[in-house]
């Protein structure tokens, strides 16, 4: 902020010596000119001269109102904060026409007008490349008109004609005035110009130290996530353990004892052995339903048994036959497989919204559509049951929603039909899944 | 952009309008001409209303062009029109069309103050160049442009002392008349004793132009001073002044009837010729004026100065400027004027060759006159006078050839190789111009 202060006031200080020069070099023009004149030196001015002098009060109004644009454009331009990068550039182009104006009504002899708009202009453009062709541009302008690289067809007066009608004493303090002038509008710059490098630097040096914190941070984060799932994975390991230790290891010591005894009884209590193994059979049938009971704690059983597409069938199957219900299933017309979790919330999705249509919409009819557009698998259910005025908890919407947003998808639902548009009779359930990675197009095994 | 910054923009705007309208009218065409006279004669010869002629032509174009207004400074004095009109120039308030004197025409082309003329002229197809005398036309041109009209022409005479050569039993010469004729008469003449002298005033440039050279190159690049015709006229000059045995002639000595030649200006002769002014001008003797002698490679040719009229580069009715400057300068009844207000003749031929015209200068000439400035004489003297191609630079050129030419009639020298050196000087003085 200070930083931005300081060449804000530098600037100031550009500015009021520039115009202190223009001043100054069209007072000395202007005033000679009649003085001149007045002592009768008009004649023998013009024959030393051999150019056309401009009208006296030309160059004073052309340059200062030039001048004046100038500094009005520039003190717009910060205040108006435009975002447009055209509206930007042409501001810039509109600065350094000016520019060129007041250096070629002062008939190029003074251009340090040029390192004014250069500091200005460096500061307010963003794009380096459009900065370093305005630099260049400027540069170039002031140092031929400042070092004469190129004498232009200048049919103008020069100043130190002017000068030359001042006795040498007058004309050393006008040169010496001048000098101050000009060399203290390029020691501002130079001023300037360190300023703002010096302040970009450290711009710059602060923006890596932050990103060298960031990149540690985001290391850290990985490091933790791995970490994360590493506790997570024994968690779940120590469950599965105890799951076993408590169903299927009870189970098989009960066994492996009831089988020791029998093998000591074969021998003495035939009869009582039979028994005895029965049992066994017995409490091993029970601890398989054990373990189907845990695992089926995590998935529908028929998932477990068939791929999905056979267990829809299933489903829609043994739903028409318990619940009389006419249901037109259309199945995908590719058979596509997902991943586990997917395939429980299809499988869910459809067993539940089924269930509802039954059992609150009474529904005779359902209608269930899946499609597959672009990755995503949209699962459509229609019924023509009662549909439902007011939606009430425990419908298992909320549990689906839930499914669905644990995989990126998500869940419409309403009276009526969709199509139809809502009013008409019936119920309907729309889901759509982002699969996430296309499958290889498999057979149905 | 915030309710602040809509208030500059419209403000901005109001100031371009503002300054917009102010540069408007400050370079509308305006409806006023303005011109730059001088008062009296520029060829040091009394006049009655030096404005006449001027005046008569304002009357006429703004009668032609209504609505427009022609003004001019009056009583600017020949000798400070100059400064004046540099004054003008430097603060910027020079006249639309002004009078070029001969001497100011180089400064005001080289300082730009002159607008070129040459597509004007080709645009204007009631102008024709060919109705002037080439010479004249060419005296308001510059390193090939046309940069000025021609106003008056003065040509250089030969003044001859009628009495003295009476005294002599020596004829009149005519305006055929040699340099051995000349020559011839100044021996016969020359009396150091007797303070009789054949000439005063008459200088190598002088025997140059009637020798058939010049100075410069035409485009100005070299100096021609070791040239045969410009050394003929130095020796010409040298064997002049060597028949009065290191005696120097003053005007004072023509003055007072003592010397037979002088040159001058013809526009000197229309004034002093007629009655009073003949008296006036030389009681002790009676005198005449014929063409200046012809060298052996040369005419009857002398140098011509012709007053010019230029249009400010500047000007904001560049239109009306030329048609003031074409009325002044082409139009045949504003230039018959010359002859009644003025002592010049006409760059016209129409009107220079006129034979009313001719009749009236044969009415100012005592006696009969004797046919001395016929048709014919005019139209040679006009066509064939010497109009010494201008440069920039020419003037200091000129006076550095002079120089050095002085210091080699002084020292009596031959004068080919003391010439040399000077030569090659004002040729690099040339060539860095």
């Amino acid at each position: 902020m200070t930083k931005e202060k300081h060449l804000h006031d530098l600037t100031l200080i550009m500015t009021v010596c520039n115009l202190a020069i223009i001043v100054f070099y069209c007072l000395i023009r202007t005033v000679t000119t009649y003085r001149i004149c007045d002592s009768f030196g008009a004649y023998d001015f013009l024959s030393t001269v051999e150019a056309t002098p401009q009208r006296p009060w030309l160059i004073p109004v052309q340059a200062l109102s030039l001048y004046l644009l100038l500094f009005v454009l520039s003190y717009l331009k910060f205040r108006w904060k435009i975002r447009n990068p055209w509206v930007r550039l042409f501001l810039c182009v509109a600065e350094l026409l000016l520019c060129i104006g007041v250096i070629a009504s002062l008939n190029f002899y003074y251009s340090g007008v040029a390192l004014l708009v250069l500091a200005d202009l460096i500061y307010y453009i963003q794009h380096n490349r459009l900065r370093l062709l305005f630099m260049a541009i400027l540069i170039v302008l002031f140092a031929f008109a400042q070092f004469e690289i190129i004498s232009l067809p200048n049919h103008s007066v020069a100043f130190s004609s002017y000068l030359s009608y001042y006795t040498p004493f007058v004309r050393s303090v006008f040169t010496g005035i001048e000098s101050v002038l000009v060399s203290g509008n390029i020691l501002l710059f130079v001023l300037y110009m360190i300023l703002l490098f010096t302040g970009e630097q450290e711009e710059n040096d602060r923006i890596r130290k932050l990103n060298q914190q960031l990149n540690a941070a985001n290391t850290q984060l990985k490091d933790y996530a791995v970490e994360l799932e590493r506790m997570t994975e024994i968690r779940e390991r120590n469950r599965l353990a105890r799951e076993i230790h408590d169903t299927l290891g009870h189970t098989l010591t009960g066994i492996i004892m009831g089988a020791d005894a029998a093998l000591a009884l074969f021998s003495v209590a035939p009869e009582e052995a039979k028994k005895r193994v029965q049992i066994i059979a017995q409490s091993a049938r029970e601890g398989l339903t054990d373990v189907r009971r845990s695992i089926k704690a995590l998935r529908p059983d028929t998932l477990e048994q068939h791929s999905l597409g056979q267990a829809l069938e299933k489903l829609v199957a043994d739903f028409r036959l318990t619940t009389g219900v006419d249901i037109l299933y259309e199945p995908l017309s590719q058979p596509l497989t997902f991943a586990p979790d997917e395939e429980d919330a299809i499988y869910r999705i459809i067993q539940e919204s089924m269930t509802n249509a039954v059992r609150h919409g009474h529904a005779s009819q359902i209608r269930l559509s899946l499609t597959w557009l672009n990755h995503v698998l949209t699962i459509h259910i229609q019924d023509n049951g009662l549909g439902c005025v007011q939606l009430e908890e425990g419908f298992g919407l909320r549990h689906m929603e839930e499914r669905l947003r644990l995989l990126g998808g998500t869940l419409t639902y309403g009276n009526g039909s969709q199509k139809v548009g809502p009013g008409g009779s019936g119920f309907f359930v729309t889901a759509k899944i982002p699969v996430r990675e296309k499958k290889e197009v498999c057979a149905n095994d | 952009m915030s309710r602040g910054a809509h208030r500059w923009l419209a403000a901005l705007v109001a100031v371009l309008i503002l300054g917009g309208i102010v540069v408007a009218i400050a370079y509308r065409p305006g409806s006023t001409l303005t011109i730059g006279v001088y008062s009296g004669s520029y060829w040091g010869t009394p006049t009655g209303d030096c404005y006449q002629v001027v005046d008569d032509a304002i009357a006429r174009f703004e009668s032609e062009h209504p609505g427009v207004q022609v003004e001019y400074v009056s009583g600017i004095s020949t000798d400070s029109y100059s400064e004046w009109l540099a004054q003008q120039i430097l603060k910027g308030t020079e006249p639309d069309v002004f009078f070029v004197l001969p001497e100011d025409f180089n400064l005001l082309v080289s300082s730009g103050a002159l607008a070129q003329l040459d597509q004007r002229m080709d645009a204007d197809s009631t102008f024709d160049p060919d109705a002037y005398y080439a010479p004249s036309l060419s005296s308001g041109v510059l390193e090939g442009r046309q940069y000025a009209l021609p106003y008056e022409s003065v040509p250089t005479m030969m003044f001859v002392n009628k009495t003295l050569l009476e005294a002599h039993d020596i004829q009149m010469p005519d305006n055929n008349w040699t340099w051995d004729d000349f020559y011839s008469i100044c021996t016969q003449i020359t009396d150091v004793d007797q303070h009789q002298f054949g000439v005063y005033g008459y200088t190598w440039l002088d025997a140059l132009y009637s020798n058939g050279g010049t100075l410069f190159s035409q485009d100005g690049s070299s100096c021609l001073l070791t040239s045969q015709p410009v050394q003929s006229s130095i020796r010409f000059v040298q064997q002049l002044n060597d028949l009065n045995e290191g005696y120097q002639v003053t005007s004072r000595d023509f003055d007072l009837g003592n010397v037979a030649f002088r040159p001058f200006l013809f526009s000197e002769y229309r004034a002093y010729q007629p009655y009073p002014w003949r008296v006036k001008k030389y009681s002790s003797f009676e005198w005449e004026c014929v063409c200046m002698p012809a060298g052996d490679q040369g005419g009857n040719v002398s140098e011509l100065q012709t007053m010019l009229l230029g249009i400010s580069s500047r000007s904001r009715n560049p239109d009306l400027a030329w048609e003031f400057a074409k009325l002044l300068s082409y139009d045949e009844s504003i230039q018959r004027e010359l002859y009644s207000y003025s002592h010049g003749i006409s760059p016209l031929r129409a009107v220079a060759e006129d034979d009313e015209i001719l009749s009236q200068l044969h009415k100012d000439i005592p006696g009969d006159g004797s046919g001395s400035f016929s048709r014919e004489v005019i139209g040679g003297i006009m066509n064939h006078a010497l109009t010494v191609p201008k440069f920039d630079g020419y003037d200091q050129a000129l006076t550095m050839a002079q120089t050095a030419v002085a210091k080699v009639m002084n020292s009596g020298e031959s004068a080919v190789s003391p010439l040399l050196e000077p030569q090659r000087e004002i040729n690099l003085f040339l060539s860095k111009n």
